[in-house]
């Protein structure tokens, strides 16, 4: 069975037919000694129906933030400071408390990315799965630790009903993401955001989990974010990559597209740095000079522009918008980009 | 490359006790390492890989001396090092430097750059008072810094430039052999790039030799001359680079190399992947035999039963596993 | 894969142009931002001042005695009013202060220096040292406090004093006529005693902390000698929670002085201490309410002051920031 076609349609399907989230013109801004600055400014992105949206970045470019702006789980001083999130016909920025908590867990899951410390550890597993089944979908107590076993096979978890009586601490690494996993999907959410689920575990045990995200999304079909700054890890994990930077999206485009035909110049220079195990053996790397802004301290114009080779005078004036390049689904913010394609008219 | 290794390394074993139980009554034992033997040649790069618990950093203590090894040997240029006393071992210590992993805490938060730079020199006598200065912005120049970073607190500075500052610590002593302890795997991708790049530079200009110990199999590959695997405290595989990634033997090696994902969408498609079941077993309790038999996909009995002899299975390129025969695999 | 070359000379190291600070100045500057901790540094200050200084602006001294007007309310005269003796009150409570304040900086200077030094040299080296010490400092906390100075005073003040008044006596030096020091050697030496041992295991649980981490280990690989270690990497970052717990501390030992007064095992009469000022005052509160209301009040604002300073240094050494 080839998987080329369905990652395809998947990206036409979220296109033109339904997104279960939009958001435009997110901005989140963060209390300092001098004022508010912003750590995150106009952000746009949708993740159609069924479909998986890898973020990317390093650490600092908002990535988590973003997310975490959407249902109200920001850390103090970071507020949202503008921009719409479309979520089942509600706008989630606008929604007061009481609604988004009945979202968060009810109809978006979550799964964090270090299990040790998401996990309640006093909690038994049972009981942290059987919560938000009590709370969101009113189940009785009994009901809910059954689905609750029914969950933990669901993802892979042998002998379920006793691993309901143990503690986060009595399960391994693995298992215990696998637990947040089910606790994530345990209210069937539509959207399921998973924040850097695998960065702290082992890699065959990372090859274990991303074989079992693969395995539910076939079977349930709900639609994924996945987080991280492993650009390895997600070409063959999702539809669609959008790539940030010091928290603005620079890039946005189908995997295949985004790795054949990478157009910013800090997703090239990061795909050009990481070392592949197929490559011939070269001792050098290409790599990005200089280190990104400190949240906060974001340049005028566009954020990349200091380290970017092809930085142009109006690259550090104005910041460059979102624009359709190489194709309606391939979007870059971009002087440089935009420059070569008029050229090229 | 001198005929004589750099160091030699012999049945390093290093066991800690631990207290277990909610008042700390029971006794036990995590086998961190449990006999590993390897030699390392002046000018190399021999890069040691594991998932967590395998005992790679460990390794790179017991080597240093920084953790007393419960047994074996460790030989420096001829000199038998492992167990000595501080104050025998110091005279080597110039030699031997560490790169620690976690760039926030690798340095002292309440000394500047320039203190702690100077701090080594002056001790070994390296440098005195009055060239230091100098020695300090040569060596922050040698690490891509500008000298006005001399002045700085640690805290000011971002992962990626106080890793640098680490590294040029490591340069200070003028070593010969430099462990790097996942140096770089809690540096941004972009960041690490520049650090490899760095680390590749000063091993030319100053004949270092490194010991690197990391998880990312992609890094490895563009930086080691010899990889070994290891495994939960025991060595599984050691060989050259090239022999190691394209005609693997051990099994452990060959899911290792089959779970790391590559950044190539058409690739991670159409693979294979060898997925191995269950979770890595705690060190407190190891598997009996082959450490590896309760998730080899093609263990036999005799793996739970014996532990497998390391061997020279092709030239240069050691293997521990009953189920690898000096004949060519097919 | 399209083919990329280098991007960006390396020579991009950046790093905003402010100065240089040190951890301490940016907890300095976090402490001046908290408007209760000033509030309590500006108090503890003010009252050290009297401490140091009051006694020579005091309208009286604190042992005349005006017989003629006793037990008197607050006058102009006499700003709090006079006790049983006809001493002025705001006079007593000035020197009280400066009792107050020697007795709980000697006593946590002795302590703290006792405690840090066996703290860490018991966290850093281990093994027997380290085990004879927790024994110790167990020990020591387990005895009550109240019993372990009552019965050092109450053993060691006759034969002290009965030695200073022979040694008067064979050489007639003054410095032995003033029996007043034996008070303040036995307040001293007995308080210090018990309140070292939370000193010491503080320091020890954070040397303990501090000794595993990277930029320690560093020290060691590049074969700097333990002492070096020990001075320049352990204990500097190992004194945050100590700062803390020596201003609470400074707090408790005034608390501590008075209540051993109170007892009577502390400073004696007529050596004035809020302690003693307070038994006397408590046992006529009801008829002269200001014998007990004058001292109570100004050992609840220091204390109080100390208690706030602390939290706002524990805010100032460990911030919690949004990271």
């Amino acid at each position: 069975m080839t998987l080329a076609d369905p990652v395809a349609a998947r990206s036409t399907r979220a296109e033109t037919a339904e997104r279960v989230l939009d958001v435009t013109g997110l901005s989140v801004d963060i209390e300092t000694r001098h004022g508010p600055a912003r750590i995150i400014d106009n952000i746009s992105l949708h993740v159609g129906k069924g479909e998986t949206l890898g973020v990317v970045g390093e650490s600092g470019c908002g990535k988590s933030l973003t997310m975490l702006s959407l249902v109200g789980l920001l850390p103090n001083k970071i507020a949202v400071s503008g921009g719409r999130a479309e979520f089942a016909g509600e706008d989630l920025l606008r929604l007061g408390r009481k609604a988004l908590r009945r979202i968060r867990g009810g109809r978006i899951g979550f799964v964090f990315q270090d299990p040790m410390t998401s996990l309640n550890p006093v909690m038994r597993i049972g009981d942290q799965i059987a919560e938000p089944l009590i709370y969101h979908r009113g189940m009785s107590r009994t009901d809910a630790r059954k689905r609750g076993a029914e969950l933990l096979r669901l993802v892979g978890i042998p002998s379920p009903e006793e691993r309901l009586e143990a503690f986060p601490h009595e399960l391994s690494g693995g298992m215990r993401q696998r637990v947040m996993i089910a606790i994530g999907l345990a209210c069937d959410p539509e959207l399921l955001i998973a924040d850097e689920p695998t960065t702290a575990l082992d890699v065959t045990i990372q090859a274990q989990i991303v074989d079992l995200v693969k395995e539910l999304r076939q079977r349930l079909g709900m639609s994924i974010v996945w987080i991280t700054h492993d650009l390895a890890l997600i070409a063959g994990l999702v539809d669609r990559v959008v790539v940030l930077y010091a928290g603005t999206v620079v890039e946005d485009a189908p995997v295949d597209d985004l790795y054949a035909h990478p157009l910013h110049p800090y997703t090239r220079g990061l795909l050009a740095s990481i070392p592949k195990l197929t490559d011939a053996a070269a001792s050098r790397l290409s790599s990005i000079g200089g280190t990104p802004p400190e949240p906060g301290r974001r340049p005028k114009g566009c954020p990349f522009a200091p380290r970017c080779p092809l930085a142009m005078p109006i690259c550090e004036a104005q910041v460059p918008a979102l624009e359709a390049a190489g194709g309606e689904r391939h979007r870059v913010a971009c002087f440089a980009v935009d420059k070569e394609k008029r050229a090229a008219a | 490359m001198s005929a004589e290794p750099l160091l030699h390394i012999e049945n390093l074993v290093k066991h800690f006790p631990v207290r277990l139980g909610a008042f700390g009554e029971r006794q036990a034992i995590v086998h961190a390492l449990d006999g590993i033997s390897f030699d390392i040649e002046t000018g190399e790069t021999l890069s040691v890989v594991g998932e967590s618990g395998c005992g790679k950093s460990t390794t790179g203590f017991a080597i240093l001396n920084l953790h007393r090894p419960t047994s074996g040997k460790v030989v420096y240029a001829g000199v038998e090092i492992s167990g000595l006393d501080e104050k025998a071992m110091r005279p080597f210590r110039k030699d031997l430097q560490i790169v620690f992993q976690d760039p926030y805490s690798t340095l002292n938060p309440r000394m500047t750059v320039g203190e702690t730079l100077a701090e080594p020199m002056l001790f070994h006598k390296l440098a005195d008072k009055r060239s230091v200065k100098g020695r300090i912005n040569q060596l922050l120049a040698d690490v891509g810094l500008p000298a006005r970073f001399a002045d700085r607190y640690p805290h000011e500075l971002s992962g990626g430039q106080r890793q640098r500052v680490a590294i040029a610590r490591a340069l200070a002593c003028e070593p010969r052999f430099i462990v790097c302890d996942e140096a770089i795997s809690a540096l941004d991708v972009s960041i690490q790039a520049q650090i490899i790049n760095l680390l590749l530079d000063l091993q030319d200009k100053y004949q270092l030799t490194y010991l690197f110990i990391a998880h990312d199999l992609a890094v490895v590959r563009h930086i080691s001359s010899r990889v070994v695997v290891m495994y939960l405290g025991r060595a599984a595989e050691l060989a050259p680079r090239d022999a190691l990634f394209e005609t693997p033997l051990h099994p452990y090696t060959k899911a290792l190399l089959s779970a790391v994902p590559e950044a190539d969408p058409e690739v991670e498609r159409r693979r294979q992947r060898q997925v191995l079941q269950g979770d890595v077993p705690s060190p407190l309790a190891p598997p009996s035999g082959c450490r590896f038999h309760t998730r080899c996909p093609i263990a036999q009995e005799i793996c739970a039963r014996e532990v497998p002899e390391w061997r020279e299975a092709r030239p240069n390129h050691f293997v521990a596993c009953h189920l690898v025969s000096t004949e060519t695999l097919a | 894969m399209p083919a990329e070359t280098s991007i960006a000379p390396l020579g991009l190291e950046t790093i905003p142009d402010e100065p240089a600070t040190s951890l301490w100045r940016d907890a300095w500057r976090r402490l001046r931002a908290n408007k209760l901790a000033v509030a309590g540094l500006v108090v503890i200050v003010l009252l050290a001042l009297t401490a140091i200084f009051g006694p020579y602006f005091t309208p009286y001294d604190f042992l005349s005695q005006d017989l003629a007007h006793r037990n008197m309310g607050p006058t102009l005269a006499h700003w709090l009013g006079t006790d049983d003796l006809g001493r002025d009150v705001l006079s007593r409570i000035i020197y009280g202060a400066r009792t107050a304040f020697i007795v709980a900086i000697v006593v946590t200077a002795i302590a703290v220096a006792i405690g840090v030094a066996v703290g860490a040299v018991a966290g850093f080296a281990g093994g027997w040292f380290d085990r004879i010490v927790m024994w110790l400092t167990d020990v020591t906390m387990s005895v009550p406090n109240l019993l372990l100075v009552i019965v050092i005073n109450t053993s060691l003040k006759p034969p002290l004093a009965a030695w200073m008044d022979a040694e008067y006596q064979a050489t007639l030096n003054p410095v032995f006529r003033n029996t007043v020091w034996i008070d303040f050697i036995l307040v001293f030496g007995s308080m210090a005693l018990i309140t070292w041992p939370p000193y010491a295991r503080l320091v020890r649980a954070q040397v303990m902390s501090v000794r595993s981490r990277p930029y320690v280990m560093a020290a060691r690989a590049l074969g700097l000698p333990a002492g070096t270690v020990l001075r320049r990497y352990v204990i500097p970052n190992a004194l945050g929670p100590l700062i803390v717990a020596v201003s609470a501390g400074l707090g408790t030992a005034m608390v501590l002085e008075s209540a051993f007064s109170f007892l009577g095992v502390g400073v004696n009469p007529p050596t004035p201490s809020w302690g003693n000022m307070i038994q006397d005052g408590l046992q006529v509160w009801q008829h002269y309410p200001h014998l007990l209301a004058a001292p109570a009040a100004v050992l609840a604002i220091a204390t109080v002051a100390f208690s706030f300073l602390g939290d706002g240094l524990n805010d100032a050494l460990n911030p919690r920031g949004a990271k």
